[in-house]
């Protein structure tokens, strides 16, 4: 539905976009995720048609957005960033405008905008000039103009960017409403949206594609740390314990550290069991070998990969440096 | 086509939805009003419009830009461009709907001005003159479309709407100016400043002169200004 193919675009001498390739079928929401300035914006002008690529290009439903832009710009709906809007206009004569500008009839036109008044929760707002509208209604009313003329294609820059929580969730729950016959394109840095409505998400940083796949692919290729706290009750033979973690299947590494806090941490140690990538939840093996070595546990806890570590990760990897959270151990010292 | 209209209506609109627009048509016949009740409705004179005419050609020239100021330049600052251009809207499409929306204010701020001809015409002793009139009425509308279309251009070129305004008003004294630069040309340039001066033209139109060759330089000279905006639009994309 969507084919952006090693598409470039450089302003002066800053590259923005250096060969971002991806495809989106029919029905898949994804999220474009990076950094500002990892040259999301410009990847989205481009297939939205606002920017033309240096090189590369771009189709929508078969059209290329450079020759022949009409019919590519009539099958997407575009919310760019920030969502631009005419304060002065109501919020009718702003859809209304909307519709003329994609040539929608008139009958159609005035169909076409009730439907969308209704579909984006905005009919008791119609009258209403865009001016006085709070921060989540303008949204609305973005959504309403990128929907007006049916677009197979929604492309939504930031659309939740500055929303506050409730205005969030509405928003989010439009998006997965609006998505259900649609290929959706949304651009964040919001990695827990991604997770909940999207079923693909796109990695870019530096212009190019650093990681795509579903978000439960993406998270795979992360690893789980589990954190128990417990008190030996061999006193300074730690080893022991370590060496039986390890020995546990997936399991790439295991190590003690004190655990942090004042007093009440004295005699207490803390293993730190990283999993290999793509494990399953090792908790229920990590507590029974405790129980085996006639562990004290007080405390056991995973750290199951997120969307969000794995972005951190990708982003790391590609910038050269370790990872965060670091898992590492810090020297243990005698338990009491 | 019906882009561009679509987006003039739009434009002539949201001239009346903010105060500005009001603001700019009460003060042009608030202005032309008053030369029109001193200079024009005096007992025993001859029953012609010049003055007015002669008044309202001068308050054109910051009129005319601080009509289209906002036109493009605004757009840009507030973003609303990308929408527009995202939308099956060519960039000639949207050059022309902003100049048409601003020609249609103009329109707007000069028709109530008829009520002078009909005022003067009741209280002239002898019918009145229809050539002058007329003539009138065109130079001061081809002037206007003209200094209009160097605005538009001056819009597209920034996002500071300041600063368009501040182009476009010194654009048009320029081109104003170009007669007065002709004694100090070199032999060779004379002729072409010559054609370029509107001045003359306008003294034509004054004398109650309609020459198809002044009102079809007047409209070139628009048309090309309208071009170099489209130009300059479509080349945002590609940058």
């Amino acid at each position: 539905m969507v084919i952006v193919d090693s598409v470039h675009k450089s302003f002066g001498s800053v590259a923005a976009v250096r060969g971002v390739s991806f495809e989106l079928q029919p029905g898949q929401i994804a999220g474009l995720l990076g950094p500002n300035g990892a040259g999301k914006t410009t990847t989205i002008r481009m297939i939205a048609g606002f920017l033309m690529p240096d090189a590369g290009r771009v189709t929508i439903g078969g059209h290329d957005t450079a020759e022949a832009p009409a019919a590519a710009r009539t099958r997407l709906g575009y919310l760019p960033e920030g969502n631009p809007l005419y304060p002065e206009m109501r919020v009718t004569e702003y859809l209304d405008f909307r519709g003329r500008l994609f040539g929608i009839p008139r009958d159609l036109r005035k169909r076409a905008v009730a439907w969308c008044l209704e579909r984006c929760w905005l009919a008791s707002m119609s009258g209403r000039r865009i001016a006085t509208l709070s921060k989540g209604y303008k949204q609305r009313v973005g959504l309403a103009a990128a929907l007006l003329h049916n677009p197979k294609v929604l492309v939504l820059d930031e659309p939740t960017n500055g929303l506050d929580p409730s205005q969030l969730h509405e928003t989010r729950n439009l998006i997965r409403e609006l998505a259900s016959d649609r290929t959706m394109l949304v651009s964040t840095h919001i990695l827990p949206e991604v997770e909940r409505v999207c079923h693909r998400a796109i990695i870019i940083a530096g212009g190019r594609v650093l990681a795509d796949g579903t978000p439960a692919e993406l998270t795979r290729r992360s690893a789980a740390t589990y954190v128990m706290q417990a008190r030996d009750s061999r006193v300074g033979d730690h080893e022991r314990v370590a060496k039986a973690l390890m020995n546990l299947p997936h399991v790439d590494r295991a190590v003690d550290r004190r655990p942090e806090g004042p007093a009440p941490s004295l005699g207490w140690t803390e293993w730190v069991v990283t999993a290999r990538p793509g494990a399953p939840d090792l908790r229920e093996q990590i507590s029974m070998t405790a129980t085996q070595l006639g562990l004290t546990v007080r405390e056991l806890r995973a750290d199951l990969p997120t969307l969000e570590r794995v972005f951190m990760e990708v982003l790391d990897r590609a910038a050269g440096t370790p990872s965060e959270p670091d898992p590492s151990p810090r020297p243990t010292e005698a338990a009491a | 086509m019906s882009t561009a209209l679509a987006i003039a209506r739009r434009e002539l609109g949201s001239y009346f939805r903010t105060p500005a627009g009001w603001v700019i048509v009460s003060l042009f016949l608030l202005l032309t009003g008053f030369v029109f009740a001193f200079s024009v409705m005096v007992p025993g004179s001859p029953a012609s419009l010049r003055a007015f005419f002669a008044t309202a050609g001068w308050l054109l020239l910051p009129v005319a830009p601080a009509i289209t100021m906002r036109l493009l330049a605004d757009e840009m600052r507030s973003g609303t461009i990308e929408a527009l251009l995202t939308a099956p809207v060519g960039s000639a499409s949207l050059v022309m709907g902003k100049f048409l929306g601003a020609a249609g204010f103009l329109a707007a701020m000069i028709a109530p001005t008829g009520v002078y001809v009909l005022v003067l015409s009741k209280f002239s002793s002898s019918p009145l003159d229809a050539g002058p009139i007329l003539s009138g009425y065109l130079c001061l509308v081809l002037m206007g479309v003209l200094f209009l279309s160097v605005g538009t251009l001056a819009s597209s070129l920034t996002q500071n709407s300041t600063l368009a305004f501040m182009v476009a008003l010194f654009a048009i004294l320029g081109v104003l100016l170009v007669p007065s630069a002709v004694p100090l040309a070199p032999d060779w340039a004379r002729p072409v400043l010559n054609a370029l001066s509107v001045g003359p033209r306008v003294t034509d139109f004054a004398k109650g002169v309609i020459d198809s060759g002044n009102i079809v330089a007047l409209a070139a000279a628009s048309i090309w200004m309208l071009v170099m905006a489209t130009l300059v639009m479509e080349s945002r994309r590609w940058r």
